[in-house]
């Protein structure tokens, strides 16, 4: 699945093709939007416009255009909750200065609670957003209902719906459109996007990052940034012998025909591993399961849509007989702890890292980009960013935001 | 294709009777004067190979056998062991 570097894409977004260069500031590798992000702010923020973001395939060929699309800031530890807090304020704002429709959506999330044990995990996740100012509040199955009439809190599903946590600022974006918007951008700012280029090395001298191989020439450089996703920790361990915490899972997710409008919040349930929203166009858009083995398949599977169709229709009964239109699938790199690996200069000056997003690489894209690129640009991390270090593990800190998932990996 | 798993004692089984074990890391490293970033390396790090691997696996719905196998993690499919 290769681009021709003169695609047509290319021009209706940005206009032109630019040549690869024997030498920019910066090299971004993965042209996802970790990388369009990083790439528009170092150019926006920091002045910093001759840098290259090199895709292997085309923009958002990755889990940019095949995540669900959900945004929300009510995570679950204090390290993780201002920068996702941060995230869900800049939609807006991107909006505006992008000059690009993102279709935000601030339809509200609601979080349903199976049983008391679920009641109490979500009063310490409302408890903790709250304390950051982020709206979040528990909500009884009378109060569900009322936000989504077409919920089922009665005693007949198998596990019936105790209560939940609503959180009205979260909702969805359109992620091609954050892509898209991201990338003109960028292109309008002097970045140099260079489609269907394959990183094929990294040059390294007295631990310092000097160059980037790729099948399309030579690029010195002294500072790369590894954004390339599910491929992130194969890139890292194959080309810089760094290895990294993660693991590779294919996450599944599907849509529906296109309905009237019934569902006019993302609701999810842990205990069903499910989540569904509607998007715009009036499908219901429904995930996500992992195979629990790591692999580069971004397959999708006969037991997953019967899962999917068990589990939606459990607490949403009037879906029955609804049909599923697609179905795919997209990499996700998890964690040990379900908190990302933002860091940089470190055992290799000028190699930054920004993977390991598990499923919270959408959310959380734009400010994760915005404090990237302070960090490539002046050599220092940003104190939002700090946390995330890949050092983590080696200290045994590793953050608890495990508890605010379906915790799916294979560690467990 | 359907993802199966070839198991010591019970021979080929559809994968949804296994549970990974994880990248094969070679033996535990020794308890004794073990350096935290040694540990670590042990328990989290990852090659994360795409292509094939060696892994463990656990027949859980079966014998209960933990085994190593090669497979390719691009297509799922096991292959020969080398």
């Amino acid at each position: 699945m290769r681009l021709k570097s003169n695609s047509n894409i290319n021009g209706r977004l940005w206009g032109w093709d630019p040549p690869l260069k024997s030498s920019y500031d910066a090299v971004i590798i993965g042209g996802g939007l970790h990388g369009l992000a990083t790439a528009y702010f170092l150019a926006r923020h920091h002045g910093m416009s001759r840098v290259a973001v090199i895709e292997k395939r085309y923009i958002g060929f990755g889990g940019s255009g095949r995540n669900t699309a959900i945004v929300r800031a009510n995570q679950r530890t204090q390290e993780n909750l201002p920068l996702y807090k941060e995230a869900l304020e800049m939609w807006p704002v991107l909006t505006r200065e992008l000059d690009f429709n993102l279709m935000f959506y601030n339809c509200g999330n609601l979080n349903l609670a199976h049983s008391e044990a679920a009641l109490k995990a979500m009063r310490l996740q409302v408890a903790s957003a709250q304390i950051y100012g982020i709206q979040s509040q528990l909500v009884d199955p009378e109060q569900c209902k009322t936000l989504i009439p077409a919920l089922d809190i009665s005693d007949r599903p198998r596990y019936p719906i105790y209560g939940g946590m609503y959180h009205p600022p979260g909702g969805i974006v359109r992620h091609d459109a954050v892509v898209w918007g991201l990338a003109k951008g960028a292109a309008r700012k002097g970045i140099h996007i260079h489609q269907g280029t394959e990183v094929t090395g990294i040059g390294v001298k007295n631990q310092k990052i000097v160059s980037v191989e790729t099948d399309k020439g030579k690029i010195n450089t002294s500072r790369v940034l590894n954004a390339a996703g599910g491929y992130s920790a194969a890139l890292s361990y194959q080309m810089l012998g760094i290895r990294l915490p993660i693991s590779v899972l294919t996450i599944q997710a599907m849509v529906t025909q296109p309905l009237k409008p019934l569902l006019n919040h993302v609701v999810s349930s842990g205990a069903y591993h499910c989540y569904a929203n509607q998007t715009l166009k009036g499908e219901i858009a429904t995930g996500a399961h992992m195979d629990p083995w790591p692999n580069y398949t971004n397959q999708s599977t006969a037991r997953y849509i019967k899962h999917q169709a068990e589990a939606v229709t459990e607490f949403l009964p009037c879906l029955k007989g609804v049909k599923f239109m697609r179905i795919w699938g997209g990499l996700a790199d998890m964690t040990p702890d379900m908190a990302p690996i933002i860091y940089g200069n470190d055992p290799i000056k000028g190699y930054y890292i920004d993977c390991g997003w598990g499923y919270f690489g959408f959310k959380s894209c734009l400010v994760t980009g915005k404090y990237m690129a302070k960090f490539m640009a002046d050599g220092t991390c940003p104190n939002i960013l700090k946390p995330f270090t890949l050092r983590r593990f080696e200290q045994h800190r590793l953050m608890g935001e495990t508890a605010a998932v379906v915790n799916y990996s294979p560690d467990n | 294709m359907a993802f199966t798993i070839t198991c010591p004692v019970c021979g080929i089984r559809r994968g949804y009777e296994f549970r990974f074990g994880g990248e094969d890391k070679g033996p535990m490293p020794p308890e004794e004067s073990l350096a935290s970033e040694t540990w670590c390396e042990y328990v989290h790090m990852n090659n994360c190979i795409a292509g094939i691997q060696k892994e463990w696996w656990f027949h859980r719905d079966g014998c209960g056998s933990w085994f190593t196998i090669y497979r390719d993690t691009t297509t799922n499919q096991q292959v020969e062991n080398r």
